[in-house]
Parts: structure tokens; C-alpha cells; sequence
């Protein structure tokens, strides 16, 4: 076997050798990185890709047939932030990608040229999870990044200090979202063998009925928190399904809480999701 | 107690009394057993409970009662150890948007190596089972055998002390077959442990005597196949006296004590069966004495581990 081979350990009583696991950090990036480009080759990824243009065209379309409605850049940013970006495509990215970091793995057996490496399972699940918060926040910001290009397409007069202010915070809400959904799904799918539908159940049902509540009740929705973050949207009732919108926003408007109390929550939601998923792993039986 | 001198001290692997079961079926039952160094085989028919317990021995699965230690440790909990483990999987799922460069690079990179030694080792290894022309193609173009060459390579490249191997010869051309069977014995002869199983009782015949038998979730014997052919010795054996003188041999025979049936074959072949091999064995020399008999070979038959197996699973 070459001179690549050591002399074997003797078989006797090995209780003074010692064999501790690789650093994490080095593990995690490493893990991180060759999953980063095992998640970008995925065939999912393109269904996701195209429906992240969904803003794109939105901003595209007022630009070429309504360029002269009044509808202003920061207006139309704002809009999509807070209902788009934040309702739909952050919980919908963050799921496709979440659930399938670890429990996809696991499903298909390749999670076993991970677990018999010497290294932590701390560093496996957090390098996946990694790498699954970057995929989604890169897809995400890809669109964010189309939509400001066809917004200063007509002219760089709309760059305002408030609309630069509020394309930076877009920017990091997506990375905060990201982070937490991301966080979120992939405990999911730790836990469960099938995890796609508590996910939609999660993004879909509980965020969507929580978030119409009125009260304080709002505040156990992650999408609140992430709202919480950008200033709603200005309405512009001139008409009938205007009024009704903004009454229905009155009606349901819940008074907003301190933003830093909003991102503490998405932080700490995101790491307990991450505990609770390394734990859960610390336990998983690799059956394939 | 399976390898040279295995006390359970010096076992490097070992189980006592494990089982698993997943739901009501019971996978592995009250299993146990040590392992020293060499090649061991662990030999059942599908679905006896090998790839289960190969999954608790390499701390993939929890047992459900009893405990696996390797080298003395819990593999799941001082994953610091699977640094001297290597373990090739039964499934055949493969990270498929990978080559096998960098499938290879990567398992010896999580290993700890440095760059130089993944550089020297992915080499030998490609080389070794001959897939440097395959090795910058993606893993989902590989055939069945490449498939299975990648997952014994990367058990084997960091240069583990205990080796998993389950099924690995599967899917398998036989010019890569023998040189696999031929590296395994080479690995036990280098003072490695590898526990190998199989379902295919010729291919654990050729890379080493030592098995371990399971069905249905239990171990049925262990030892050397002639260790376990003596703790049996009602097993039914056939034996073939050859004589230049057959019919009164034969004659003589028939009727004597554990001589089930006698039967008379070609070029002075005389086949006995016996219902009790070691009584047999230990009566022959005086018969033959006593008689002035003219024996000139004595052969046995079904001395392989195919007629073990089958016997003891049958039983």
C-alpha cells in the first residue's frame, strides 16, 4: 500500500490515545463551501431563480408602461420589501433551501461521508446551514439587485438618501430573514422524515393567519418582526380597492415595537432553531 | 472472539449483546462479538441484520439495547476516533454533482490532511483502482463498480486501522473483484482490522477463514469455518474415501456407526455422508487399521462455507 500508510495502532489497550475531532470553524467552511456549490447545481434552483424575478418584472413593468403614474422608486421598493419580498419570496427561498440542507442528506445516505470524518456534528449541521443562509440570501439579493438596476435605469435623479437607506436595510432584512427562516427549515427538516408540508404549514399558515391577527399576537410571526424593520408602504387610496386596502391595514395594524427588539427576536429564533437542529442530529440515526 | 488472541481487552471492535429494531421488526438480536485484527467476514443472506449492525458498530445507528465500542470508544460520541475508522457504505448514493477528484480530496480533507498528502494519496488511490480517466468526471456518470471502487477508496485513503466494509465488492467487474479481494487481505496482513461482509459466500472465502455468521438478526456462529464444523458436529458431513478397491469399501461401510449414506462414484471415489463428522473422522483410522482397508485419499466434500451457512441457517 504504498508509502502513504502508518503503522497500525496496536490492537491492546488504547485508553491513552488520544483522537480529537477537527476544529470546527475549518470543518464548517469547509462543509460550508463544497455544499454552497452542491445547493447551486440543484435543478430547484432555477424554479427558484425565476420566481425571484417576480419583483423584477413587477418593477419592470412600471417602468416601461407606467413611467409617468407618479409611482417613485422608494415607493415602488418599499412596496416590494414589505409585501413581496418579506411575505412571499424570503419564507419561500429559505424553505426550498432550509429543508433540504440536512434532512435531504440524510434521506439520500450521503450524509455518511460526513459523519464518519472526525469532526463534530456541530461543524456538519452549521456548515450546511451556512451554506443554505448564503444560497438564499444570494438569490435574494440577486433579484433585489435587478430591481435597482431597472429602478436607476431611468435616471439617476432617484436616487435619493431615503431610497439608498431603504435598499441597504432591504438588503440586510433579506440577509436577517434568510438567517432565520433559513435557520427555522432546517430544523424542520432535521425532525421530520417529510418536512415540506409543516414548512408550508409554518410559512404559509401560521405566518399568513398570525400576521392578520390584531394585537400583540402578531408579534409570534417572524414575518411581523421582519416588517417591523422597513416603514409600511404608503397607501394611495384614490380608489375603491385603495380604500378598502388601507381600512383593512387600519383594522388589523398592530402599533410597531422597537426595531431593535424585532432584529434581537430574529436573532435569537435563528439560534435556538440551530441548537435545536445540531441537538437533533446529535441524535439522528443514519439509516441509509 | 474473532483474530489472533482477541481477549475482550484487546478487541478493537467490539459488541455485547446489541439489538435494533425499528418499529416491531427486529433488525439485530442480542448480538455480540470481538473483533482483533485481520479480516473478519461477517456473512448473512439479505436482510439477515449485516448492514444494521455495521451501522451501530460505526456509531451511524444507536442499538436499541447492549452497547459498540470501538477501539474501546463510542464512535458516536468521540468522533475524534473516526480518524483511524474507514467505513464503506452498503448505498450506493454518491454525491453525484461531484467528480471523484474532488469526492476523494474532500473525505481526506475532512480528515485533516494536509493539501501535499491529499494530493499524494487521491493520486494513489485513482491509480490504484484505476480511475484517473474518470477522476475530473462527475460522479453520476460512473458506472455501478466505479461507484463502488470511489466508496472502498475513500474508506481507505486516510489509512484507517478499523475498516467497515459492507458489501463492497457489489456491482464489481472480476478483474476489479480480485483486486479488491486482494487488497482486503493485504490490508489484514498490514495488522488492519476489517470487518467485511457479504451475502456471497465464495467472495468471504477468499478474503479470509474467520467469519461471523448472522440471520436473522443473530449471530449464529463465529470462528474459522472449521472452528464452527467442529462445534457442529451433527452437522451432516460428505466425505470422499478414494480406494482402488471401492465396492469393498463401500460394503464395509455401509452400517457403521454416523454413516448416514454411502455411495460410489467414479475413479475409486467412495462418498460417505456422516451424521456426526468429528466421530467419524476420530473412528475412520481404526477401521481402516483394523480391517487392512486400502485408502489412498480421504477428501471433504462440503467443507466450505457454503455448506456451513446453509446448514446452520437452514437449523
Amino acid at each position: 500500500m504504498s508509502d502513504t500508510t502508518h503503522s497500525p495502532l496496536p490492537a491492546g489497550d488504547t485508553s491513552n490515545v488520544i483522537e480529537a475531532p477537527l476544529p470546527s470553524a475549518g470543518a464548517i467552511l469547509w462543509i460550508g463551501w463544497y455544499s454552497i456549490r452542491e445547493m447551486a447545481r440543484r435543478r430547484r434552483l432555477i424554479s427558484l431563480a425565476a420566481i425571484n424575478l417576480l419583483p423584477v418584472a413587477v418593477v419592470l413593468a412600471i417602468r416601461i408602461w407606467f413611467p409617468g403614474e407618479g409611482i417613485t422608486a422608494h415607493q415602488q421598493l418599499a412596496s416590494l420589501t414589505h409585501d413581496t419580498f418579506i411575505p412571499f419570496l424570503i419564507p419561500i427561498v429559505a424553505m426550498a433551501v432550509g429543508v433540504s440542507a440536512i434532512g435531504e442528506q440524510v434521506e439520500e445516505g450521503t450524509i455518511v461521508y460526513l459523519w464518519t470524518r472526525p469532526i463534530r456534528r456541530r461543524a456538519i449541521y452549521l456548515g450546511r446551514l451556512l451554506a443554505a443562509q448564503l444560497v438564499s440570501s444570494a438569490l435574494l439579493s440577486g433579484s433585489l439587485v435587478l430591481c435597482f438596476m431597472i429602478m436607476v435605469s431611468g435616471g439617476a435623479d432617484i436616487i435619493t438618501w431615503g431610497f439608498l437607506k431603504l435598499y441597504v436595510v432591504t438588503f440586510l432584512i433579506i440577509g436577517l430573514g434568510a438567517f432565520t427562516y433559513a435557520s427555522l427549515f432546517a430544523a424542520l427538516g432535521t425532525w421530520f422524515r417529510k418536512p415540506v408540508l409543516p414548512a408550508i404549514l409554518f410559512a404559509f399558515g401560521w405566518e399568513n393567519l398570525v400576521s392578520n391577527i390584531p394585537a400583540r399576537v402578531q408579534e409570534l410571526s417572524l414575518r411581523f418582526h421582519l416588517q417591523n424593520l422597513v416603514d409600511r408602504p404608503p397607501a394611495a387610496p384614490d380608489d375603491l380597492p385603495g380604500l378598502l386596502g388601507a381600512l383593512l391595514n387600519m383594522a388589523v395594524k398592530r402599533d410597531p415595537v422597537p426595531r431593535l427588539q424585532s432584529v434581537l427576536v430574529l436573532l435569537i429564533v435563528g439560534l435556538v432553531a440551530a441548537a435545536v437542529g445540531i441537538w437533533m442530529l446529535r441524535h439522528k440515526e443514519i439509516e441509509k | 472472539m474473532m483474530g489472533a488472541g482477541v481477549t475482550s481487552e484487546t478487541a478493537r471492535i467490539s459488541a455485547r449483546r446489541v439489538g435494533k429494531w425499528f418499529g416491531e421488526v427486529i433488525a439485530v438480536n442480542n448480538c455480540s462479538l470481538s473483533v482483533g485484527t485481520g479480516v473478519v467476514g461477517l456473512l448473512g443472506a439479505n436482510g439477515a441484520g449485516k448492514s444494521t449492525l455495521f451501522k451501530m458498530l460505526a456509531g451511524l445507528i444507536e442499538p436499541s439495547h447492549g452497547e459498540v465500542r470501538v477501539f474501546g470508544r463510542r464512535l458516536r460520541d468521540e468522533v475524534g476516533w473516526y480518524r483511524r475508522t474507514g467505513f464503506c457504505p452498503e448505498s450506493d448514493s454518491l454525491p453525484d454533482w461531484m467528480t471523484g477528484r474532488e469526492f476523494l480530496s474532500l473525505s481526506l480533507r475532512l480528515m485533516g490532511l494536509s493539501r501535499t498528502e491529499i494530493t499524494k494519496r487521491v493520486g494513489y488511490w485513482l491509480e490504484r483502482f484505476e480511475l484517473e480517466g474518470a477522476a475530473d468526471r462527475r460522479l453520476g456518470g460512473y458506472s455501478k463498480g466505479m461507484r463502488q471502487k470511489l466508496k472502498l477508496a475513500q474508506a481507505l485513503a486516510h489509512d484507517p486501522d478499523v475498516i467497515f466494509l459492507d458489501e463492497p465488492l457489489n456491482g464489481m467487474d472480476p478483474v476489479s473483484r480480485k483486486q479488491s479481494i486482494d487488497l482486503v487481505r493485504e490490508l489484514g496482513e498490514a495488522g488492519r482490522t476489517v470487518l467485511v461482509s457479504s451475502h456471497i459466500l465464495p467472495e468471504v472465502e477468499t478474503m479470509t477463514s474467520q467469519i461471523i455468521l448472522i440471520d436473522r438478526g443473530k449471530v449464529l456462529a463465529e470462528g474459522s469455518v472449521t472452528d464452527i464444523r467442529d462445534k457442529i458436529p451433527e452437522h451432516p458431513t460428505t466425505v470422499a474415501l478414494v480406494s482402488p478397491d471401492p465396492r469393498g469399501l463401500a460394503g464395509f461401510l455401509i452400517g457403521r456407526d454416523h454413516v448416514v449414506s454411502v455411495q460410489l462414484e467414479g475413479r475409486g471415489r467412495v462418498v460417505v455422508r456422516t451424521d456426526h463428522a468429528v466421530l467419524f473422522y476420530r473412528a475412520l483410522p481404526d477401521w481402516i487399521l483394523a480391517n487392512n482397508l486400502a485408502v489412498e485419499e480421504i477428501l471433504t466434500l462440503d467443507d466450505s462455507l457454503e455448506a456451513v451457512f446453509q446448514y446452520l441457517t437452514e437449523s
